[in-house]
């Protein structure tokens, strides 16, 4: 629509008002200009003003132009925004006054700083032209020389004293350390247009003593319109080291020049990061190329370690060998360096496979040796056959049994790995042309171990091991050598002695007691084999009926110190009482009774006590029917305290003491309605000479007192809950069993410890295959944090009643329901067979890329080659 | 379950480094070192530097268990960044125009 001067609208009448007259159509211009659409917005205000022809449409035709101006600025084409204002200037008397701060952009555009800042030494510039000045140089000047040295301003004028002063300073941050007080600059306002120079100058100063926190704080003052704000993107990627931001050419230099090129290798070492996080091959590939190609330019030198670690966990990944090969730009070298981190990463892996993990130390083993890390028969050597070994205890006997045909049968090595090394690399592995699969067993390592660097530690877990895994034969065999290679060691003697003692060679125990006493009569371990052995053969005596003999062993007894503590003279008289009853002797026997009785301080403690020795003593029930009265339900004293005075004393005695079976509700009754007033040894006690007999409902109710004691004794009474739950209950123990070792390591208890593992090898050892074992969880670390140390802490003290539900079975582990934050069970509950341990070993001999997809889990293979 | 103890320090931290000993050092030579350690990071004064300075002893005064740190020192998991030197961390002086050259570029 065209608008001639005929066709113009009348100005309405505001006379004398002094109110603006409102122009049709001026909300539409300043849409436009509000969404940067500066040359429409022109035109419309061109055609409003041919229409209009007022002052008020002039003046809004001046401001689109005014808009048009500095988006022409802006984008570079400063000859066309001269012209433009060159021509609105001249044409519109409003413009003087409108394009005042445009008229300075346009000057600043030309280059000429001087032809800008001379307005500022004239002290009646008005306020805006000012302001849009300052705002030029805040913004856009970058020379801080030349305004420094601008001859258009009075030498001393402010902005020149501040640029000089600013110039002097940043110099001196960028060439060396400074002092805080070369920072103060009292030349800069920090209200001036230069303000943000200052805080730039601050930051550089902070970042190159280090305080990184000082300079991001000192980053995020700095004005985002002002010039200095362009460092700050080059500043945050050399304090971050990262690749957030892509930067100009001139950032990039920077960055190398302060940085050196370790900052490129380490953005493209965050992105590698990044990568093998998300596991998608595609995205890992580049990036590896990418950190090569940095660590080459960067660090030459870490170039193959580096290249090691990515093969690693790569492997770990299960990428396709040739793939990461060709992007590491060859194959990584496979020398102690990378075997031991192959071996390391297998065994910290969710799903170790031990076999594999053992043979891997192996390798290490022999390229250590052949690189002069360690000495064949160096204590590292042995550290490392002890540390095999241990791997393999947490394989079930069966399995281990199986385990070298197997390997043998279906695992040709890990020849594959040295088809493109060095001739060097290849060299140790052509040494070892013998097969010897010793790795695969614990016994074999043990003695390696032990033979090198014989210890205590050593020998006590070879022996350990022999004991819950071989036959008393083997076990025997592990404590001569322990006594051979350490004759100052009571420990072996004292296991021989026991191991003799059980198989009734009673001479053969002697002596050995003898030899430990001759080495350390005051060791209280060997004070207590004494006992304990007097009283096993006083045993043995008296089930013979060589009442004789029997007088001679309570002789002796009663001749040992150690037997003369606490309660243990009441059981000497127990067995005194046992002998009188094979005797026939009832008024001697009774007489025995009552003092046992005086002893004890309670007519039941000497029944139970008596009932023990005869059961020692191989007495019929006839025998104690006729010399024995029976215990009153309803006594003056308490069952329960008399029932755990006993036990304790059955434990120092080393007899394995039981409770009768009839005293059993009365006993459970008295426990849980808290009658008698037990120590924590006494309930510990209790509960395990309950399980002897399987009474698991007693144990229970004594763990739940002892639980209660709280203190320092917490770990042993979760382990006595741990045995005295029902069979079903196996998540449950498990928690049980690991907060105990937890709390057995934070206090330093190293018995409990044992105990612990123990009970958790014997349910391990219970699994009938491979595979059970391997998807029974048992893999899983003990270790827990404190959240979850006292959440199963704090669930046992709950649970005071004996688990009757064997529905609870089917109940997710405690620790996962309670910390998992992914509870979605696992949906391979397939069981696998026996066969699969012959097709995943088979698997370890094939080339990665080429093996069937498998649900469960995957294993690493010989086909490795980067 | 490992039954072996993890040091306090980092896996990737080499103890003779910390203590400033050569790798083929002695037990007397570990011991002198520590000394000297202690002497400069004392227990009131640095207890963070002393904290790391006593695991790395604790590590390598026995011999076990420092041949055990050797196999399991080399940590597959750590960060990759943690293969580069501590000096690929510094910032080098370069005067102001390489500074400026990022403010004049457009």
């Amino acid at each position: 629509m065209k608008y001639n001067q005929e066709t113009r609208l009348p100005r309405p009448s505001v006379c004398d008002t002094g109110a603006s007259v409102p122009i049709p159509q001026a909300e539409e211009v300043r849409d436009l200009l509000a969404k940067g659409k500066t040359k429409p917005a022109v035109e419309l205000a061109k055609e409003i003003h041919k229409r209009c022809g007022w002052p008020e449409s002039e003046a809004l035709l001046v401001d689109a132009y005014a808009a048009r101006i500095r988006s022409l600025l802006k984008t570079g084409l400063k000859e066309e925004a001269k012209a433009l204002f060159e021509l609105v200037h001249e044409r519109y008397s409003a413009a003087a006054a409108r394009l005042a701060d445009v008229g300075v952009l346009v000057s600043a555009a030309k280059g000429n700083l001087e032809e800008l800042l001379r307005p500022l030494s004239d002290p009646a510039l008005p306020q805006e032209t000012r302001r849009a000045i300052e705002n030029v140089v805040k913004g856009q000047v970058c020379d801080l020389s030349a305004v420094a040295q601008c001859a258009a301003l009075p030498a001393d004028h402010p902005l020149r004293t501040a640029a000089a002063a600013l110039l002097r300073a940043f110099a001196t941050v960028t060439i060396g350390p400074v002092e805080e007080s070369a920072l103060v600059l009292p030349e800069v306002s920090h209200r001036g247009p230069l303000a943000s120079w200052k805080t730039l100058v601050r930051a550089i100063a902070y970042f190159y003593r280090q305080d990184d926190a000082a300079c991001e704080h000192g980053l995020r003052m700095i004005d985002p319109d002002s010039a200095p704000a362009r460092l700050i993107p080059v500043l945050r990627t050399m304090l971050r080291m990262s690749a957030a931001e892509r930067l100009a050419p001139a950032g990039d230099s920077l960055v190398d020049r302060v940085c050196g090129s370790a900052v490129s290798l380490r953005r493209a070492l965050q992105a590698l990061e990044s990568a093998f996080e998300t596991r998608v091959q595609g995205k890992i590939l580049p990036e590896i190329q990418r950190a090569i190609a940095a660590c080459e330019v960067a660090y030459p030198e870490l170039l193959e370690r580096l290249r090691q670690h990515i093969s690693v966990r790569s492997l770990h990944l299960d990428l396709p060998t040739r793939k990461v090969r060709a992007a590491l730009g060859g194959a990584s070298i496979k020398n102690a360096y990378f075997w031991r981190l192959y071996a390391w990463s297998e065994e910290s892996s969710r799903e170790p496979l031990v076999p594999i993990i053992c043979a891997q130390w192996e390798q290490f083993r022999r390229h250590a040796v052949a690189e002069g890390w360690f000495g064949e028969n160096s204590q590292e050597a042995a550290a490392l056959y002890l540390h095999m070994a241990e791997l393999l205890l947490e394989v079930p006997v069966e399995t281990l049994e199986r385990l070298p045909s197997n390997f043998a049968a279906h695992f040709s090595g890990f020849q594959t790995f040295y088809e493109d090394q060095p001739p060097v690399i290849r060299a140790v592995e052509a040494k070892y042309k013998k097969r010897d699969l010793y790795f695969l067993s614990p016994s074999d390592l043990f003695e390696r171990a032990c033979r090198i660097d014989p210890h205590r530690e050593a020998f006590e877990q070879w022996l350990n091991w022999a004991r819950e895994e071989s036959d008393w034969r083997a076990a025997d065999h592990v404590a001569e050598r322990w006594h051979q290679a350490l004759p100052n060691h009571s420990q072996p003697l004292l296991y021989l002695m026991e191991s003799a003692e059980k198989r009734g060679a009673f001479n053969k125990a002697t002596a050995f007691l003898e030899q430990a006493q001759k080495l350390d009569a005051l060791n209280p371990e060997v004070r207590r084999a004494a006992l304990r052995l007097l009283v096993a053969q006083t045993g043995r005596h008296l089930r013979q009926r060589k009442p004789h003999l029997v007088e001679q062993d309570l002789a002796a007894l009663e001749a040992l110190p150690q037997a003369q503590v606490a309660d243990r003279p009441a059981f000497l008289v127990a067995l005194r009482w046992a002998c009188e009853v094979i005797r026939g002797d009832a008024e001697l026997a009774s007489s025995f009774l009552s003092q046992i009785g005086r002893l004890l301080g309670s007519s039941a403690a000497a029944i139970f006590a008596c009932e023990n020795a005869g059961d020692l003593a191989g007495l019929t029930r006839a025998d104690f029917d006729r010399y024995l009265p029976q215990v009153s339900l309803d006594p003056a004293d308490s069952l329960i305290s008399a029932t755990a005075r006993v036990s304790v004393l059955g434990d120092d005695v080393g007899a394995p003491f039981t409770i009768p079976t009839a005293w059993h509700g009365g006993l459970w009754q008295e426990l849980t309605n808290g009658q008698g007033e037990l120590a924590s040894r006494q309930l510990e006690m209790l509960g395990k000479v309950a399980l002897r007999t399987n009474q698991k409902e007693l144990a229970y109710a004594a763990s739940v007192a002892g639980l209660e004691m709280g203190g320092d004794q917490e770990a042993r009474f979760l382990l006595l809950r741990a045995r005295a739950l029902p069979e079903w209950e196996i998540e449950r123990r498990d928690d049980c069993i690991a907060a105990t070792i937890e709390l057995g390591r934070r206090r330093r208890d190293m018995s409990i410890i044992n105990e612990a593992m123990e009970l958790w090898r014997g349910r391990r050892n219970a699994l009938t295959n491979f595979f059970d074992w391997l998807g029974s969880e048992n893999w899983h670390d003990f270790s827990m944090t404190t959240e979850e140390l006292n959440a199963v802490l704090q669930h046992e003290k709950h649970s005071r009643r004996f688990p009757l539900d064997r529905h609870a079975r089917y109940r997710a582990p405690f620790r996962e329901t309670v910390f998992l934050d992914d509870a979605e069970p696992e949906k391979d509950d397939e069981p696998f067979t026996l066969d699969d341990i012959d097709q995943l070993v088979a698997e370890m001999g094939q080339p990665r890329g080429k093996r069937q997809k498998r649900v469960r889990r995957d294993l690493p293979g010989q086909g490795d080659l980067f | 379950m490992k039954t072996h103890q993890r040091a306090k320090i980092q896996l990737n931290e080499d103890p003779r480094e910390i203590l400033g000993v050569p790798p083929d050092a002695g037990d007397e030579r570990i011991r002198e070192a520590y000394l000297q350690k202690v002497k400069e990071n004392p227990p009131d004064g640095e207890p963070v530097a002393f904290e790391r300075i006593r695991d790395a002893y604790e590590i390598l005064r026995d011999p076990r268990r420092r041949a055990l740190y050797m196999f399991l020192s080399a940590d597959p998991h750590a960060p990759l960044l943690s293969l580069l030197p501590a000096s690929s961390q510094e910032r080098k002086f370069t005067g102001p125009d390489p500074w400026l050259a990022v403010l004049r570029e457009k």
